[in-house]
């Protein structure tokens, strides 16, 4: 089997793509994955930064065309955007594959290194494979293992200290166009996660005034709870937006919720007094012609994370410990993967000595007078005795498949076994010196 | 002594100037303080320096338009200070330094060791014009300077290249203090217009000998008072606000102290 990744982010893809493939819920779609008999396994992580699928196949040719595929079915025929997809989309295949997933997970590959929010995606995303039964035993392994690398690399190293989150950035942001944040009113429209973290984080600073508008109303109540805010429906919006200093958008649809029409009304109104607008919405939900309005800044994910990679140099110097970290992490799970390479053989080696034992038991019991302990005890006594031989061997074998060259090994092992042959009938499997060879010995 | 102090301000002032230089570049806000510390400690010593000017002797010859920079340049640094306690500037002190040092600088070129410092008029009119009209200067050159950072500030947010931690003002106080500075420098310029125009119908016999200083000045007041309106009764965005503040002092420095350094 091999394990093959697809994907794009902020590097390789513009935010006009990434927001095309940006998924809700990834779980149907794995589901459909893996219901190609190329895909054994496959996990989807969707963020604002990036669109991967992790799967793991026995056909990576076949897996990878399927793959790309459904990249392009997700752009819904969309020529422009089709075009730019080849470049966008990077492939990684086994160990590259196992390093980028714990990268990620560590959020060595994010654009705000060290962030601490794709691990929860990560998560979500692992969740989502896992629940609708597309996530098997190797990619099991290997999402715990990164989850594993990415506490480590938190705990062992510096990257997150201090870590300049996109929300961070947001609210520091905010201090460079007002004087006073705790003073200002923040409307959040929507209720994505990330506007969910910039709107703590907003709060963390002192705004005292906060509102809440979304589609759904049972929403919008349950944040302005959480957070203290007022709730609103959308069509409060152009009252809201006069009233507001700091909108943040993270809501979906088709087209941008906030564009200049929408905005002019509110900008009269506000008498020249500046909207700080934080569009986290993938796709966008400010649209960018709104920066020709004077007093409206507006950031984008893309935008926030650019200013805040400017501030994390300390951090990268703490990359090249995390990297190490991971290297580490990977060469173990390498090693655990290759070394499924042995399993076929060994489970062959089992099965044709377990059968051997199975009837030379059953032969020998059958010609004693036996009681039911005598019977368990020789049964317990030929287990013990295949499995002690079988030890030394089958570790030997295990560990051989971790490396290239073990290959040898398993198959050296095969042929010895004849592990190939079809199973030899009872008479042709008993050695020579076996009592079932000797005529004599009946 | 005079000079001398007046040279340590001058020093000061380009201590203040280097200091926000580099809290600027290195985003360190500590650099900016230090900044600030300086420049209201060269603002004392050039108080002291026209205390003894005034003292010492009859009054200074502030009518001589390298005084007058340096006088402007101390109110203006003063101007600033005292905002500081309204709003949040302390970044702008990365504007106000360098021209309180050319002030100064200016001043030094043609201060004469022993200066002679002798009456221009036995009557206080000369110099509440100067006073007056050199505050007014210097404060709408505040206001001038805060809209240039201001929309320095404001390009860098638009293009989406914020500085954080640079420690620069936030665009609303740098508004804020462009509003202030007009607000009380445009009646400080106002007053000086009008004992101006007192001083040369005591010389003169009429309002104005329309020279090319009288003029200008009146068409300043007139721009000035344009923008005063469009800024507190039309509420002009921020960003215009900046731009009228910054063309306006150009337009003033142009027509006011530039005629009068040609003459």
């Amino acid at each position: 089997v091999k394990l093959l990744l697809l994907g794009m982010n902020h590097r390789s893809a513009p935010l006009d793509l990434r927001e095309r493939l940006a998924v809700d819920d990834p779980g149907p779609l794995v589901q459909k994955l893996v219901a190609c008999e190329d895909i054994d396994e496959a996990v989807l992580l969707s963020t604002c930064n990036r669109v991967e699928v992790v799967a793991l196949t026995r056909h990576p040719d076949a897996a990878r065309l399927r793959l790309r595929s459904f990249f392009r079915r997700e752009l819904g025929g969309d020529s422009q955007l089709e075009r730019g997809l080849d470049e966008a989309l990077y492939e990684y295949r086994d160990a590259e594959a196992m390093r980028h997933v714990m990268r990620v997970a560590s959020a060595l590959d994010s654009m705000v290194v060290g962030e601490p929010q794709i691990l929860g995606q990560t998560k979500e995303a692992y969740r989502a494979a896992v629940e609708c039964g597309a996530c098997g035993p190797i990619l099991d392994r290997l999402f715990q293992r990164a989850f594993a690398t990415a506490k480590r690399v938190r705990t062992d190293t510096r990257i997150a200290e201090g870590s300049l989150s996109v929300a961070r950035v947001a609210v520091s942001l905010a201090h460079q166009i007002f004087e006073d944040v705790s003073g200002k009113r923040v409307l959040l429209i929507g209720a994505g996660e990330m506007a969910e973290l910039a709107l703590g984080a907003l709060r963390e600073a002192g705004v005292a005034s906060l509102a809440v508008a979304n589609r759904s109303a049972e929403r919008a109540a349950q944040l302005a709870v959480a957070y203290g805010a007022t709730a609103h429906g959308l069509d409060e919006l152009p009252r809201l937006l006069a009233e507001s200093d700091v909108v943040l958008t993270s809501i979906g649809g088709e087209r941008p919720i906030l564009q200049i029409d929408t905005l002019e009304p509110a900008l009269r109104a506000r008498r020249g007094r500046p909207i700080f607008v934080i569009d986290i919405g993938v796709p966008r939900n400010a649209d960018p012609a709104i920066d020709r309005l004077d007093d409206v800044y507006r950031y984008d994910i893309d935008a926030l994370a650019a200013v805040a990679s400017g501030n994390a140099e300390e951090r990268r110097r703490e990359q090249a410990r995390a990297e190490a970290i991971v290297a580490e992490e990977q060469q173990r799970f390498e090693g655990w993967f290759a070394a499924l390479r042995a399993v076929p053989t060994i489970r062959d080696l089992r099965g044709r000595v377990e059968a051997i034992r199975a009837r030379e038991l059953e032969r020998a019991l059958s010609r004693l007078a036996t009681d039911e302990s005598t019977r368990e005890a020789v049964d317990a006594f030929s287990r013990a005795l295949v499995n002690k031989i079988l030890h030394a061997p089958l570790s030997r074998l295990r560990r051989e498949a971790e490396r290239e060259e073990g290959m040898a090994y398993l198959e050296v092992a095969r042929l010895l076994f004849g592990l190939d042959d079809a199973e030899p009938d009872a008479d042709a499997a008993a050695p020579p010196d076996s009592p079932d060879s000797d005529p004599e010995a009946r | 002594m005079v000079f001398a102090l007046h040279t340590l301000t001058g020093a000061l002032y380009l201590v203040a100037c280097l200091a926000s230089g580099a809290g600027l570049a290195l985003g360190n806000a500590r650099a900016t303080r230090f900044a600030v510390a300086a420049l209201a400690l060269g603002a004392l010593f050039h108080g002291i320096t026209f205390s003894l000017l005034h003292t010492a002797t009859a009054p200074p010859p502030l009518t001589d338009p390298t005084w007058a920079a340096s006088l402007m340049a101390w109110i203006g640094t003063l101007a600033y200070l005292a905002l500081l306690r309204r709003t949040k500037v302390s970044g702008l002190v990365v504007l106000v330094a360098p021209m309180a040092f050319l002030g100064v600088f200016l001043a030094s070129l043609r201060i004469p060791a022993d200066p002679a410092l002798t009456p221009i008029d036995n009557s206080s009119v000369p110099h509440a014009h100067v006073v007056l009209a050199s505050a007014g200067f210097a404060l709408l050159g505040l206001a001038g300077l805060a809209g240039a950072l201001f929309l320095a500030e404001h390009r860098r947010l638009k293009r989406r290249q914020a500085l954080l931690g640079a420690g620069l003002p936030s665009l609303e106080s740098l508004d804020r203090a462009g509003a202030v500075a007009l607000a009380v420098g445009f009646p400080l310029w106002t007053l000086g217009v009008v004992t101006g125009a007192m001083w040369v119908h005591a010389a003169h016999g009429a309002a104005t000998t329309g020279s090319a200083h009288e003029i200008g000045a009146l068409l300043a007041w007139c721009v000035y008072l344009l923008l005063v309106l469009q800024r507190f009764a039309a509420h002009q965005g921020a960003r215009r606000c900046a731009i009228s503040a910054l063309a306006g002092f150009a337009l003033l420095s142009v027509w006011v102290v530039g005629v009068e350094m040609l003459a």
